[in-house]
């Protein structure tokens, strides 16, 4: 890797590092796991810099680092937990009143991990349909897709709580 | 859609940063760059509040002082700890250790050695402060920087002293240099000014090969950067410099020294090599200090 990539990586790492570390946290869901995807993603950056061709897309390219490492971790780590009913009232949220985005946020975090990535890219990152297929390695008419989907997903998943609720 | 998404990116933008962050990307990206530029002071840290502690290690005028105030102890030929100044800005540390040799009666040298010490402690503090204001621009990171000495040798004849400098920023670097001095006749010992000739480069170069090939023969964990060892040794170790570290040990024996990452992987430290006398006796000026 010449000096004036890698003092641009260094640059694009410094000034995206709270994006990602969030990124991360979006996945692992706790901060010692973030730090340690951020941490990855950054040497696994700077090893495979050599497949980088253009500057231009240097910050979708380390997001893109970013989203396989914690995918990766993830796999690594799957950690189920069963909870049994009692258990999960007891540590479960007593009134729902007081989270007036629980609904979404529950059915956010049910959401299939692919699906989550667009959501979480395209509204909380701010990035663009291109950047985000980039970031995701799909072409732009899947990334449409599946932004789609995913908001549908989670309106229907709303809308069938608040049936439930009715009942 | 995004009116209703709001609230989760309110709580996705809330999540909080840890104050690790910084320390680990700075040091993320320095292990990286270690590689190539390992001896450089790299950085990082939180913006510590500078506030200095010391007036900066003292100049000769001191130093003069400080001697003339050291009770003397019979008339031997000693070194003792000068100075010790200590720097602590949270996350930037250091510890300078200046010795000092005394009671010397040739005492050109003696200042000329005392003058060298303060000087090269001098450097580093300056550095040092340098470093830290500069990451104090950069938004902050961790640095310790620790000078010190150690007495390798102490007879009658011989005093070597050892000064090392251990730079820590992620990981850590040693780097050592010494001065022997022959007590009797207060001069400094000089490597070539032990040999007749410049033949003493390659005895003592081939004989460090030798050793280093054995030594990984013998334990599959120890590498060298030597040539003819392995394969992918590009820049490996070919020969001492005229004037490599060294000193002499207790035992009247030649030791080479190699800094960290000189002429092996970081993992291997500082290293020292002890040359058998026999293996550069045909080109030693005497036999007073190397037996």
């Amino acid at each position: 890797m010449n000096n004036k990539m890698e003092k641009l990586l260094i640059e694009c790492i410094t000034e995206h590092k709270e994006n990602v570390y969030r990124l991360a946290y979006s996945y692992v869901k706790n901060a010692d796991d973030a730090l340690d995807v951020v941490q990855e993603a950054i040497h696994k950056a700077f090893s495979s810099a050599g497949s980088l061709k253009a500057e231009s897309s240097m910050k979708s390219w380390f997001y893109k680092i970013v989203v396989n490492t914690s995918l990766d971790f993830l796999r690594k780590h799957k950690r189920i937990q069963i909870v049994d009913d009692q258990t999960l009232e007891v540590h479960g949220p007593v009134s729902e009143d007081q989270y007036a985005n629980l609904d979404l946020k529950k059915a956010m975090d049910e959401l299939p991990t692919a699906y989550r990535s667009v959501i979480v890219l395209r509204y909380f990152e701010d990035m663009k349909i291109e950047e985000m297929a980039e970031v995701l390695n799909e072409n732009v008419n899947t990334i449409k897709t599946r932004l789609y989907t995913a908001l549908n997903k989670l309106r229907i998943t709303m809308s069938d709580d608040a049936l439930r609720e009715v009942k | 859609m995004q009116e209703q998404l709001k609230p989760l990116k309110e709580q996705y933008e809330s999540i909080p940063i840890p104050k690790e962050l910084d320390f680990i990307v700075k040091q993320a990206i320095k292990q990286r760059k270690k590689k190539t530029a390992y001896l450089k002071w790299v950085i990082g840290i939180a913006a510590a509040i500078v506030v200095c502690t010391t007036t900066g290690v003292n100049s000769s005028p001191a130093l003069a002082k400080a001697l003339s105030e050291v009770p003397v102890v019979g008339s031997i030929v000693k070194v003792l700890t000068f100075k010790e100044v200590v720097v602590d800005e949270g996350n930037a540390k250091a510890t300078f250790q200046v010795p000092a040799v005394t009671n010397m009666t040739n005492q050109s040298l003696e200042t000329a050695l005392n003058n060298k010490y303060v000087e090269e402690n001098k450097k580093l503090y300056d550095q040092f402060t340098a470093e830290v204001e500069k990451l104090k621009q950069n938004g902050g990171g961790h640095l310790g920087v620790n000078s010190g000495y150690t007495v390798k040798t102490d007879n009658e004849q011989i005093l070597a002293i050892g000064r090392y400098v251990v730079n820590t920023a992620g990981s850590s670097s040693t780097t050592f240099k010494y001065d022997t001095i022959d007590k009797k006749n207060e001069v400094l010992i000089t490597l070539p000014s032990l040999f007749k000739d410049d033949r003493y480069m390659s005895l003592i170069s081939d004989n460090i090969k030798e050793q280093m090939k054995a030594q990984m023969k013998a334990d599959d964990k120890k590498v060298y950067w030597v040539e003819g060892a392995a394969a992918q040794v590009i820049d490996g170790f070919k020969t001492i410099a005229p004037d490599q570290n060294f000193y002499i040990n207790a035992d009247g024996k030649l030791v080479l020294s190699f800094n960290k990452y000189e002429v092996a992987p970081g993992y291997m430290g500082v290293i020292e090599f002890i040359i058998p006398t026999e293996a550069i006796a045909d080109d030693l000026v005497s036999g007073i200090y190397i037996k």
